[in-house]
């Protein structure tokens, strides 16, 4: 007999005529079975949250909470979002995207790591948002409701964790330089924290020149949680870069190779060491939880051979468990539509790649499923709805994912081509919101929202929406775009809740909408009172949407009716000829011409669904 | 009539149980309530941990708590005026004492340290403390009252010779007055501000039912010759951010700076009932039974945020109900109590202490504490044998299991061999097992392994304390002079408990050799 078990009959012998012994809700003890909860991913609704914000549901874990200050701990917790569960059912989500549950540095200039992205300890829960037990019995809450569990991972780096000893003075020092004055130089510091980028490694130096590698010292205070990283292997100086603050992002070295602004310190992600550890760390986060997919941050600061390793190897420990159809997408927050897209394709690995293979099975070119579409948030969220400039780039841009994304599914991975899944979004927690940037819009801001949202829910992809979109939240840039949710009383009457919610059910009504092809039928540069200005239409129908069809037309202009037709050229749809197309939102109809054109002229701000009348589905 | 030294101080545990049935007059008169070796009563002095909640395993001891000893004769009065009649009870100063000092090092070049992981473990390794008590006694002949007042300094290690430093860690245990017999012979009352318990379980240092320290007023009726009540009030305010809150405002009428304004000033009522009913089976033998009660009331305040942003702190509140069954021989302090309590909201922290973990609405709703113990002495010939043991399950008000809710289990048995009337040898053996709500991958070098559900510690100690007892033989007599060794085996849960590199953490084993001396004499009763 076990100890444990000896353990468990004293305490349960002694406790058992009222209590009864300690028990998790959600069993501890042993690994968990793992399970695919998922069967194509084009079905789901991404529901984006920060922990800390959206719902506070044990005050036990409220450790440090200030809220009178947005770069504070606020409070939410695992279990709050458990209990809001039902919420997000209403609103039709079936994804949650949480923020990072890894321990965290606690403070660092004032601010608190509520966010999850300074990582101390890659392998402990963060304890202001719960323990495993909360972690877990929240992610089955989810399963129990059908609702999958992405979780956010970092690689690239960790925390503010050391400081380069430049001056090799021992202590953390802060250099003001210039005076700003006469056309000398602007007033500066330089931190030892986060000094700029260096190519060969910051130096040291002294008066009388430079003194070589400056030290790395790991800063020693537990009290902010200040203390070395775990695992293990993160304690070598090594195992970091050890270059700097990247100031130049178009410059691959410090795109690479710079610690993130902030004096978040670079990984060497090239090592093979930190790669298997990489692999096992998070792999382990799934075996503990069983959750569904990650999102990762920073994915274009880390060196692609890193991506093809960690993809692969990830996803052949988890099937051998039992675990498939794990989404990986990244966040490559950048508007060029070929660096973000190369994070998913097929290309060959370098030989050098598979020195650090441990299991025999080379490294191949999968990579990521899929990214957040970054290109996308520019040009058609922020240029159609928000400036209301011209559709044509859009449909540039959708058609180029077929050269610039992976076309191919990633072995092991969701079974859809990273091009026909991108992550869609309007905005996130790194830019302010929709409502914040459409707020001098001409036309009514709040009614962009609806249509951009709209276009988010019916075109190719998945939809991610970042929590209080719903509610309508209108914060600006980071922190100011990461309000309490509560603060809302999670009401399912608004209009954006509502609006939401029943783009969702269409989105889950229509097949084609999920998984059919996409093509743009009408786009337009025009902006100004021609006939078609802002006006956007898109087909999806095909692929794995059976003989679903949906065609979406979108005005966009603030100020002027438009219609799918220029001097002349109508719109030419797929539908067959004297198809009579409905419209989902509104009930009006148009018919298929003979010559398979149709004429949709729209008030401004405004959208239709259309769908074959024999395919609508009552009561949407 | 002045009692021999050697026979009160036999009078053990049990004996000041009863105490709460005689009259003050009686103790005042320091005759013994029944014949010298008759009922064992309350158990001695306690030491360490703090009152209720759960107990951090690496805190510092908590202050101890002092126990009232068998009084003894208190000097003759000097002055005439206050004189009472031969047959009021004398009056005048008296003093008395708890004591535990203890010196020990752990074999390996530190100090001796207290190995607990449970609140109320083996007390062979608490450290050192005392209690200094001084009363004054009078006897009023125009109403035929008695007055005592009672103040007791408590004094904690280390202690100047300790560590160098020439200050003291010092509480006022006790400060108040009782009168006894002013309205009635059956009545007693006080005001001021004291310990206020019941028995005890001497092994574990540990009043298990019923252990306030209060400020506030009570009062004692002798029903019947066999049953008594006490009931008492108080009132606190914990200085901690659950109770008060200070912030500074600008001087009023134009004057210079800031001045502290108190925004938060929550104050806690604690009220308490408690019955007991003694049984005599025989001449010397009975049995004694209690019922408690006891409520906390705190009302509602504000605090401020941000400056000019007041939320508001729900008022909130708890309750205790509790039991204790005990038979007593009247022979040589031998006895077995029970005791059961059962605590809710705010009761289940403790009466000083501020509750960290909350609701939502920051309250103490769902919190709760259970306890069970049984405390026990039985001697016969050159033999005795002290018991002691509790099960207690708390948790605290977040929904979730976290590091403050706990599951504890004590036992310790400690026999003893008397050699004549001067000494002895005793032996302890002591198993205790904790449960905190956190998971732990113990035993793994890194967090990469599965966690194994709550975490759970457990310690196995052995002791050896050979001793000379002046006051003669007895499981309680003390003063007692006396050598101790004690082997704790901790397992790897138990380790877990302790913070990285504390040595704690890092043996399974810990030594604690030491000599120590502990005395009770003449101090009061506890009056609850």
């Amino acid at each position: 007999m076990s100890s444990k078990v000896l353990h468990a009959f004293a305490l349960g012998l002694a406790l058992s005529s009222t209590v009864g012994c300690m028990e998790f809700d959600e069993g501890l003890e042993g690994e968990i079975a793992l399970a695919t909860h998922v069967d194509d991913w084009r079905d789901e609704v991404i529901y984006q949250l920060l922990v800390d914000r959206f719902a506070n549901g044990d005050a036990g874990n409220d450790h440090r909470v200030d809220l009178s200050a947005m770069g504070k701990y606020h409070g939410g917790d695992w279990r709050g979002v458990e209990e809001q569960l039902p919420y997000l059912d209403a609103l039709g989500v079936t994804t949650l995207w949480i923020s990072p549950v890894v321990k965290n540095v606690d403070e660092d200039a004032g601010f608190d790591g509520y966010h999850g992205y300074w990582a101390q300890d890659l392998t402990a829960p963060n304890p202001h948002f719960g323990d495993l037990a909360a972690l877990r019995r929240m992610v089955n809450a989810a399963h129990a409701r059908g609702m999958k569990v992405i979780v956010d991972i970092v690689t690239n780096h960790l925390g503010q964790l050391f400081y380069y000893d430049i001056n090799m003075n021992g202590q953390p020092d802060e250099r003001v330089f210039g005076d700003g004055t006469g056309g000398k130089s602007e007033v500066g510091h330089v931190n030892e924290y986060d000094p700029d980028f260096d190519p060969r490694g910051i130096q040291a130096y002294t008066s009388l020149g430079e003194s070589g590698p400056a030290p790395v010292v790991f800063v020693y205070e537990p009290a902010s949680n200040h203390v070395p990283p775990e695992p293990a292997l993160f304690q070598r100086a090594e195992v970091f870069n050890r270059k700097g603050r990247t100031y130049n992002f178009d410059d691959p070295d410090q795109l690479v190779h710079g610690d993130f602004p902030g004096g978040l310190k670079d990984v060497n992600t090239a090592r093979c060491d930190v790669k298997q550890t990489m692999v096992d760390v998070y792999a382990r986060w799934v075996e503990l939880t069983d959750i569904d997919g990650f999102r990762i941050d920073t994915v274009k600061h880390v060196e692609r051979e890193f991506w093809r390793y960690f993809t692969q190897k990830l996803r052949q420990r988890l099937a051998a468990k039992g675990k498939r159809n794990f989404f990986l997408f990244g966040e490559s927050f950048d508007g060029n539509d070929e660096l973000c897209g190369k994070f998913t394709k097929n290309d060959a690995p370098l030989d050098e790649e598979q020195a650090c293979v441990l299991d025999g099975v080379p490294v191949t070119g999968d990579q990521l499923d899929s990214v957040f579409y970054f290109p996308q948030h520019f040009q058609a969220i922020r240029d159609i709805f928000v400036d209301a400039k011209g559709t044509k780039p859009v449909e540039a841009l959708w058609s180029a994912r077929t050269t610039t994304w992976g076309t191919t599914p990633a072995e092991g991975g969701v079974g859809v081509p990273p091009s026909d899944i991108p992550v869609n979004f309007l905005d996130n927690h790194d830019v302010p919101r929709f409502l914040w940037s459409g707020r001098n819009h001409v036309g009514d801001p709040q009614k962009g929202l609806e249509l951009a949202l709209l276009f988010q829910f019916t075109e190719q992809g998945i939809p991610c929406v970042y929590y209080g979109t719903e509610q309508g939240f209108s914060g600006g840039n980071d922190p100011g775009n990461r309000e309490d949710l509560w603060g809302s009383s999670y009401a399912t009457d608004g209009r954006f809740f509502r609006h939401m919610a029943r783009l969702a059910a269409i989105r889950k009504a229509y097949p084609a909408i999920r998984r059919g092809q996409q093509k743009v039928v009408w786009a337009t540069d025009h902006v100004a009172d021609e006939e078609d200005a802002n006006i956007f239409a898109y087909e999806r129908a095909g692929g794995d949407a059976g003989d679903g069809y949906a065609l979406v037309v979108i005005n966009a202009s603030p100020t002027h009716e438009s219609r799918t037709s220029f001097e002349g050229a109508n719109m030419l749809v797929g539908a067959a000829a004297g198809t009579t197309l409905v419209d989902v939102l509104a009930g009006g109809t148009a018919t298929v011409g003979t010559d398979g054109s149709t004429v949709i002229a729209l008030p401004p701000q405004s959208a239709v669904i259309l769908v074959p009348q024999g395919q609508l589905v009552a009561g949407l | 009539m002045t009692v021999p030294l050697s026979k009160l101080s036999k009078a053990g545990p049990l004996f000041l149980g009863l105490l709460a049935f005689l009259p003050r007059a009686a103790l005042a008169q320091t005759e013994p309530p029944a014949a010298p070796d008759a009922p064992a009563a309350a158990p001695p002095p306690e030491v360490a941990a703090p009152p209720t909640p759960p107990v951090a395993t690496s805190a510092p001891p908590a202050p101890s708590e002092p126990t009232g000893a068998v009084p003894s004769a208190p000097p003759e009065p000097r002055e005439a005026p206050t004189r009472a009649p031969d047959a009021l009870p004398p009056t005048g100063f008296s003093f008395g004492s708890y004591g535990r000092l203890v010196l020990a090092t752990d074999a390996r070049g530190r100090a001796g340290r207290d190995a607990d992981i449970v609140a109320h473990g083996s007390r062979l390794d608490e450290s050192s403390y005392v209690e200094l008590e001084l009363r004054r006694d009078d006897a009023w002949q125009r109403t035929g009252a008695s007055t005592r007042v009672v103040a007791t300094l408590a004094l904690a290690a280390p202690y100047f010779h300790e560590d160098g430093q020439f200050d003291v860690n010092m509480a006022v245990r006790n400060l108040y007055l009782e009168t006894e017999g002013l309205l009635s012979k059956k009545l007693a009352l006080w005001v001021g501000s004291r310990m206020y318990r019941g028995d005890d379980v001497y092994l574990l240092d540990f009043w298990p039912m019923d252990n306030l320290n209060t400020l506030g007023a009570g009062a004692r009726v002798r029903a019947t010759e066999s049953l008594t009540f006490a009931a008492h009030g108080g009132l606190n305010a914990p200085e901690t951010p659950f109770y008060q809150q200070d912030v500074l405002r600008s001087a009023p009428l134009d004057q210079f700076g800031g001045v502290p304004v108190e925004i938060l000033g929550r104050q806690r009522f604690i009220g308490s009932l408690k019955g007991t009913y003694l049984h005599r089976l025989g001449e010397k033998a009975g049995l004694k039974a209690s019922a408690y009660l006891e409520m906390h009331r705190l009302p509602e305040g504000q605090r401020e945020g941000d400056p000019g942003q007041f939320e508001t702190l729900p008022a909130d509140g708890g309750f205790v109900v509790g039991a204790q069954g005990g038979l007593f021989s009247g022979e040589r302090d031998t006895h077995v109590n029970l005791f059961f309590r059962y605590a809710t909201g705010l009761a289940a922290y403790g009466e000083t202490a501020s509750p960290g973990q909350l609701t939502l609405d920051k309250t103490t709703d769902g919190a709760h504490e259970l306890t069970l113990a049984l405390g026990a002495n039985w001697e016969t010939g050159p033999l005795g044998l002290l018991a002691g043991a509790y099960v207690r399950s708390f948790r605290d008000a977040s929904p979730d299991l976290n590091y403050e809710d706990v599951d504890e289990l004590m036992v310790a048995v400690r026999p003893h061999l008397f050699f004549g009337e001067s000494g002895g040898i005793a032996v302890e053996g002591s198993y205790q097992l904790a449960q905190r709500g956190v998971q732990a991958v113990v035993g793994e070098e890194t967090n990469l392994g599965t966690p194994t559900g709550p975490l759970t510690g457990s310690l196995v100690r052995f002791g050896l304390v050979p001793f000379l007892s002046p006051a003669g033989r007895g499981d309680y007599s003390r003063p007692q002079l006396r050598l101790i060794y004690t082997i704790t085996v901790r397992d790897e849960g138990a380790r877990a408990l302790y913070p990285k590199d504390d040595v704690f953490g890092l043996r399974d084993t810990e030594h604690f050799l030491g000599v120590g001396a502990e005395w009770w004499f003449d101090s009061s009763s506890y009056g609850g």
